[in-house]
């Protein structure tokens, strides 16, 4: 029923030099804290200092890494930009309600309220880009990108011609940091990254911030690395090995078809449970790969783990500071990404050669 | 495109300012009776100042009348979600087997609860259960779980585009045998700071918005959900059911011109309406209603004339034309859904809507709008809206004899 899309290219920004040329995660940037902003690159390199100047973080990553995105796909323009962010512009949207707080009923100043909405970065591109053509932004917490992977496939293919942007972008909120704080989402003791997985896991996520980009089409071309070809969700299950495994059998395949699972453990003890009993139950004997220990949480990590899957594919080789169990891969073809959050918003993504 | 058959919509639900549910808000269209006035609910020193379209219940009526259990966190604009959800799905048994999905759009999301306890929240622990319901997906996974609805669940947000690209959503992917039925549509409360924000722009108006007016200046926020069923036309059929209309075009662009303003050309409207002209295999003169978006700031309504202009011809070629946001208010994240319960109202009873308030065409275009409730024979219904950032779409609904 779905076709499958192929990448021609992608660029990610995240806390880990991803943006470097070449970088593959061999060398790993350690942290000591909670949160963690991204590792920002250069933006002027990209983005002419007068409209960044105007640009909140959410528009500057998505702009970025989009662009590296098309640079890679060696082209300058789309059909269509779609994204995903589980929160959208926090920062714009704290400092309007602060400035509303304190001076409402004077005249406030509406820039971060018109940055505040969810879609500007996706129209921010659109306007770089002068994109007349569809735009869509998906706000689904933790499943936002696989919904706007899933609208990609689905435009794609009442648009076979098309190429497309397809992305997400989450930003860090200081206010916000606060409140998941006291909401007891985020890892209070020791933080660290590399975050500490298995036994030495604790309570708590560490909220990270980044954007990924991928410029994609139905046919393949000089600078495919890949294609997906499944995406699912499901808000809740009661049994997550079940419904990874229902996708496979949905896609015609058995456990040992995958070349190595991308998990994604992230060091909160509460719920790293879960990717262990489907692992367990799945895939004993096949590589298992880790990113968010590396890349921290946030809501829209796993077009990161999309972009890394992409690169697994080309280098034919797992770096060491991700593989977590199972024995070096003799050859990657087909890898499985799993995620969820908090125990909610499981999401799989099949990428393959 | 995988199939050309239009989408069935089954059912309906819809809450404003000028109704609680769908009969209400058709009494109310029928004797041109709005709903804008002063704020009651909303606490804000605007409050005497601005009008707005507010529904008039609190939130402590909206969780009893739902029978929402003491001491659980939802916001308004999932509880008036709710309420709209249950009157479009009565009746239509979710759980027969067909892959049931649902696509809900907000802006709001629950901005209302964090702007309220954002100092609270730091110093109390009385509200802090409502830290988890700020983000936008929150509201529908809350819908989700009281609908039963777990086959697909996912959540839009491009500002006030933004339920009518759930509907669009929702047909294509059931064009695309992802879904066999979705419950479609949004919801925004009404909050600060949307309020704040609209004002900060200087396009609230001080009174009652005009649409299409050559002196209108600036809009009235209002409030809303509203929800479709759409159907696969195969699963109707299997039911015997009549549906209440079909969706058979819709369309999408994105204006590219500017993050608030809408390009003097109206391209981004353009792009839209033709594209749902051509989902639904019509030409422009097929067409015998538009709702337009019209949302009375100076610049939406000029570039959406001009893009009416540039799809049916002459002025004397635009078909009757109306923006019921004098009604019910910019209703934002809800507006594109609550006028498709309104195009779909016009089609059932043949009647196009008045568009309140006009008294003078605007210059540079001399378009005039239905200002007076109009019965005409009614096959298609142009529904138009667009948002910040440029998202413009427009869906097209038309009877289920044509």
């Amino acid at each position: 029923m779905i076709k499958p899309i192929y990448i021609h290219g992608k660029g990610a920004i995240s806390i880990q030099p991803t943006t470097e040329p070449g970088y593959f995660f061999d060398s790993i940037l350690p942290y000591t804290q909670n949160p963690i902003p991204a590792h920002d690159p250069d933006y002027k390199a990209l983005i002419p200092p007068l409209q960044l100047r105007r640009m909140n973080k959410s528009m500057r990553m998505a702009i970025f890494a989009s662009q590296l995105a098309l640079r890679e796909a060696n082209r300058t323009t789309v059909d269509a930009v779609i994204t995903g962010s589980g929160l959208g512009c926090l920062r714009d949207s704290e400092r309007f309600v602060e400035s509303l707080l304190a001076d409402e009923g004077q005249p406030l100043n509406p820039t971060p309220f018109i940055q505040s909405t969810h879609n500007m970065a996706a129209a921010a591109i659109a306007l770089a880009l002068k994109c007349n053509g569809y735009n869509m932004t998906y706000v689904n917490n933790a499943n936002s990108f696989e919904s706007a992977l899933l609208d990609g496939v689905v435009y794609l293919s009442e648009h076979p011609d098309h190429t497309i942007l397809l992305g997400a972008v989450d930003e860090l909120g200081e206010r916000t940091t606060e409140f998941w704080n006291i909401a007891e989402y985020l890892k209070q003791d020791r933080p660290a990254v590399p975050t500490p997985l298995a036994a030495a896991a604790s309570p708590g996520e560490i909220a990270a911030e980044g954007s990924t980009f991928f410029v994609a089409s139905r046919q393949p071309g000089p600078s495919t690395t890949g294609k997906v070809t499944a995406v699912e969700t499901t808000l809740e299950t009661d049994n997550p090995a079940s419904f990874v495994n229902q996708f496979l059998q949905k896609n015609g395949l058995s456990t040992g078809a995958i070349d190595a699972v991308l998990l994604g453990y992230n060091g909160d003890s509460r719920y790293d449970d879960i990717y262990r009993g489907v692992s367990q139950a799945l895939f004993a004997g096949i590589p298992c790969v880790g990113f968010k220990h590396v890349l921290g949480e946030y809501d829209t990590v796993i077009a990161a783990a999309m972009a890394l899957a992409l690169q697994l594919l080309r280098e034919q080789r797992i770096p060491t500071a991700l593989q977590l169990s199972g024995p070096q891969p003799k050859e990657l073809a087909r890898l499985l990404i799993y995620t969820q959050r908090r125990g909610r918003n499981h999401g799989l993504i099949l990428v393959e050669r | 495109m995988s199939t050309s058959a239009p989408i069935a919509i089954t059912g309906m639900g819809a809450i404003s300012a000028i109704g609680e549910d769908v009969p209400s808000n058709y009494r109310s269209l029928r004797i041109s009776r709005h709903g804008i006035g002063p704020i009651r609910h909303l606490d804000t020193p605007h409050r005497g100042r601005l009008l707005v379209g507010e529904i008039n219940m609190s939130n402590e009526e909206l969780v009893e009348q739902l029978g929402i259990p003491a001491g659980e966190a939802y916001t308004r604009s999932t509880l008036l979600a709710l309420l709209a959800a249950a009157e479009a799905t009565m009746g239509i048994d979710l759980n027969d087997g067909s892959r049931t999905g649902l696509i809900s759009a907000t802006t709001v999301g629950g901005m209302d609860a964090t702007e309220r306890y954002y100092e609270d929240y730091l110093n109390s622990e009385t509200h802090r259960h409502y830290i988890p319901t700020h983000p936008c997906g929150y509201s529908t996974e809350q819908m989700a779980r009281h609908l039963g609805v777990t086959d697909f669940v996912t959540t839009i947000s491009t500002a006030c585009s933004s339920a009518a690209n759930a509907i669009m959503l929702g047909a294509r992917m059931i064009k695309a045998g992802l879904l066999d039925r979705v419950i479609v549509g949004g919801t925004d409360c009404l909050s600060r700071f949307t309020i704040n924000g609209f004002n900060s722009l200087m396009i609230y108006t001080d009174g009652h918005c005009r649409p299409f007016d050559e002196h209108r200046n600036g809009l009235n926020l209002g409030e809303a959900a509203a929800y479709l069923v759409l159907e696969r036309a195969e699963l109707v059929t299997r039911q015997t059911k009549t549906p209440l209309a079909y969706l058979s075009g819709y369309g999408h662009a994105n204006d590219a011109f500017h993050q608030t303003a809408s390009s003097e050309d109206g391209e981004g409207a353009y792009l839209a309406m033709k594209h749902a002209l051509e989902v639904a295999e019509l030409d422009a003169g097929a067409i015998s209603y538009v709702n337009a978006h019209g949302t009375a700031t100076p610049n939406n309504d000029l570039a959406e004339g001009q893009a009416l202009l540039r799809v049916f011809g002459a002025p004397e070629s635009i078909p009757s034309f109306s923006s019921t946001k004098a009604f019910t208010g910019h209703t934002l994240a809800a507006a594109g859904a609550i006028e498709a319960v309104f195009s779909i109202l016009a089609l059932q009873h043949q009647e196009v809507f008045a568009n309140l308030n006009f008294s003078q065409p605007i210059t540079a275009l001399g378009i005039v709008p239905q200002t007076t409730l109009l019965p005409m024979q009614i096959n298609h219904v142009l529904s138009n809206s667009f948002g910040f950032g440029g998202n413009c779409s427009s869906l097209l609904f038309s009877t289920a004899h044509d």
